[in-house]
């Protein structure tokens, strides 16, 4: 199946979790920001979300700012 | 007693906040912020690039400083939300400084999506830090939504002018109940001393402390300005005058 994740297509898993995604792309980290479909993914939460063929997935992170 | 300000039930030592934004290198970023001695540093909230994740800033920050995300680069009050709730699920604080900014030549702040923005997060939870322009009106609507800070800019966004907006900062400060941290413009320790002085419970400081050809020592400038204004500001400043009063005594001349 296939996902976009920062607007990119990528290959996923049927059933694969947001935790496992994200780890397999080296991004998992303390904070790691997700949006799914639009709507947030709790932390705590990754590594139960299984993530659907055509999900639309932002990830992002706390970056320099002022 | 030891001097602090209160922010949501949180006591902050340090009347000094700092961005991370435009340092030449994350090393750079830590040591100034340590330097500087804050309690809360701000960072904004991007997508990762894919091709090129790079480090994350977080592994350079110290751990005893609170990260503030920002929602920096939102236009509307639904970007902002937006951003906020994303930073939270991730892990970040529930303390957001709010910016809702259309204008990307000033960079001054749109009142009413800011206080629409404010409204939402406080109801949704959130600790509401808003950057403002300095208006007295909206400041005291801000506070009643809930907000627990108000940011007002002392000049625009990087200026490096100075507090250019004194006189309305002044009646905030005055009819403020909740902190006034004054954000943006900021150029000089000095400039950070007068916001003090004046009794503004706080600065956020980034451009000048990061562009500065020393950056640490820029830092730790801006730290003693900083206690030094509140210090000044505790002490009583004298007033004014017209004309000259002398130090020395005017009679038993030689």
């Amino acid at each position: 199946m296939t996902v976009k994740v920062n607007g990119r297509s990528l290959e996923a898993t049927p059933g694969e979790t947001v935790e496992s995604l994200l780890s397999r792309l080296g991004l998992l980290a303390r904070y790691c920001l997700v949006e799914r479909n639009g709507e947030p993914v709790e932390r705590q939460a990754f590594a139960q979300v299984r993530i659907d063929d055509g999900d639309r997935l932002v990830v992002a992170r706390p970056t320099a700012g002022g | 007693m030891e001097d602090t300000f209160v922010v949501a039930g949180r006591e902050l030592r340090s009347r000094l906040l700092t961005g991370t934004g435009k340092y030449s290198s994350f090393d750079v970023m830590r040591e100034a912020v340590l330097a500087s001695g804050c309690e809360l540093v701000t960072v904004a909230v991007r997508r990762i690039d894919l091709d090129a994740p790079g480090e994350s800033i977080v592994d350079y920050l110290p751990d005893e400083v609170m990260l503030l995300p920002n929602t920096a680069g939102c236009a509307t009050a639904e970007e902002a939300v937006r951003v906020a709730r994303l930073a939270r699920a991730g892990g970040l604080p529930d303390w957001v400084k709010l910016e809702v900014i259309p204008d990307q030549r000033y960079l001054l702040p749109d009142p009413v999506e800011t206080l629409r923005a404010a409204s939402l997060l406080v109801e949704d939870g959130f600790t509401v830090l808003p950057y403002v322009l300095p208006d007295p009106v909206l400041a005291k609507k801000l506070e009643e939504v809930g907000c627990a800070a108000v940011m007002p800019l002392a000049a625009p966004i990087g200026s490096g002018r100075g507090l250019k907006l004194r006189h309305t900062i002044e009646i905030m400060v005055e009819q403020a109940e909740v902190p006034i941290v004054v954000d943006a413009g900021l150029g000089a320790p000095s400039h950070a001393a007068a916001c003090l002085e004046l009794g503004a419970d706080a600065v956020l400081v980034n451009t000048a402390i990061a562009k500065a050809a020393d950056p640490v020592e820029m830092a730790r400038a801006f730290r003693l300005a900083v206690e030094a204004g509140r210090a000044a500001r505790l002490a009583g400043l004298i007033e004014e005058l017209e004309t000259a009063s002398p130090s020395s005594p005017v009679t038993g001349l030689v």
